[in-house]
């Protein structure tokens, strides 16, 4: 942690806002959430706690997934009835990991960061040519919840018919992935889409509209813990939200000219030094 | 396509949340900022607390847990979390509403899957676990 007389006071959510802007930026157009870059980088640079810094990342996904869930449903692009079951698999979990975040040592909670950074950057590298493999009928459960239905293709001008397997499966998935971002602060959107892609075999658009409204439940039910437990600074997770937000409007604009594949590179190159750093930290180095 | 009428509604309830959320979070962070209104915590002493475990925190800067900020409103430093709880507040709002569709549908197992995550949101709102 960063010895905070290194600058005057104000000037630290100065440069919070500057370096969520460009979180924002990249978090765009490599197509993940800012929470899962915000929080081992903030961490690891910044002279912020762990605990603060975690209950900001929350609140990070949250507004994210606040303001973009309206017009993914409007766009037809996210399906409420799919993520109703999987955000209260993942709520619950998102509060049994906010709970033991808050009761770890920061020791161990730096280590494991380290270690879940690196894994998600693991994940990144070894999905990052994508590849779906669609569900075609649905399990038992999901015929029971009827969770099939259509959504508009606009690159291809079509309407395509969508439906899910292995459900239960899915919401194990999403319970225990609710579990760590609410434990390390940094939302779900990084593995929420495989979740939905790999396993429950979601088209790949649907699946980021979708993760993107089950994100705003579990989060809500985190930050709700993070609230009542104290651990929310005004100053440092305001900043970082405008930051990021206004980021991701830039990198909207950038989408078309930046080639996406080279963004994930640079959001892998990043959260290897973060992951690292966190590692480091946690080793008392 | 058309939208279901239940995702319109959502869609509805969530923007107007967001919107005041936010606008919410934002002005009172400048209040804050700017001591328009005096603080708990003045900012200049802010570096002092946001290095510490939340423990630590809690016992030296005397910082409000639960919903015990309610009590030290109109302190800028607590002003911020009216905004923090009207976004915490927007998808429980939004299950109200879908639960009222879902009852007229006949629809039980949804009517089922909002009241529980009802509870869980309303649990971990009400600060009654520790």
């Amino acid at each position: 942690m960063l010895d905070p007389s290194l600058l005057p006071w104000w000037a630290w959510p100065l440069l919070l806002f500057a370096v969520t802007f460009l979180l924002g930026i990249v978090a765009v157009i490599g197509g993940i959430g800012g929470g899962v870059l915000f929080v081992p980088i903030v961490a690891g640079f910044f002279p912020f706690h762990l605990d603060f810094v975690r209950g900001a990342g929350l609140l990070l996904a949250l507004s994210g997934a606040l303001s973009s869930g309206p017009g993914l449903l409007r766009g037809g692009l996210a399906s409420l009835r799919l993520a109703m079951p999987l955000a209260l698999a993942g709520s619950i979990g998102a509060i049994v990991g906010a709970f033991l975040g808050l009761a770890m040592p920061t020791r161990v909670l730096q280590l494991s960061l380290g270690i879940v950074v690196l894994a998600i950057a693991a994940l990144m590298w070894f999905t990052r040519h994508g590849g779906e493999t669609l569900a075609r009928t649905p399990d038992r459960w999901a015929a029971a919840l009827g969770l099939s239905g259509r959504y508009p293709e606009a690159s291809q001008g079509t309407i395509v018919a969508w439906t899910v397997h292995r459900t239960p499966a899915g919401l194990v998935a999403f319970a225990v992935i609710g579990v760590i971002g609410g434990m390390f602060g940094l939302g779900a959107g990084w593995a929420n889409v495989p979740a939905l892609t790999l396993l429950m075999g979601l088209p790949l658009k649907l699946a980021v509209g979708t993760s993107g409204l089950t994100m705003s439940i579990m989060n809500t039910s985190a930050a709700w813990v993070y609230l009542n437990e104290g651990a929310l600074l005004p100053i440092l997770h305001v900043p970082s939200i405008l930051g990021v937000m206004l980021g991701a409007r830039v990198g909207v604009r950038m989408l078309k000219k930046i080639d996406a594949q080279a963004a994930r590179y640079i959001i892998i190159a990043v959260l290897l030094v973060a992951g690292g750093r966190s590692l480091l930290q946690g080793f008392g180095i | 396509m058309t939208m279901e009428r239940h995702e319109k509604a959502y869609a509805r309830w969530l923007a107007i949340g967001a919107r005041i959320g936010f606008a919410a979070l934002v002005a009172s962070f400048f209040i804050y900022m700017f001591g328009i209104i005096p603080p708990g915590i003045a900012v200049t002493d802010l570096p002092h607390y946001w290095g510490l475990p939340v423990a630590q925190y809690l016992a030296q800067a005397h910082a409000p847990t639960g919903w015990s900020w309610v009590h030290r409103l109109p302190q800028s430093d607590v002003l911020n979390f009216v905004g923090v709880a009207i976004l915490g507040a927007t998808s429980i709002a939004c299950y109200f509403r879908l639960i009222v569709d879902y009852i007229r549908e006949k629809d039980w197992l949804y009517v089922w899957i909002c009241l529980a995550q009802i509870v869980v949101l309303v649990v971990a709102a009400s600060g009654l676990l520790h």
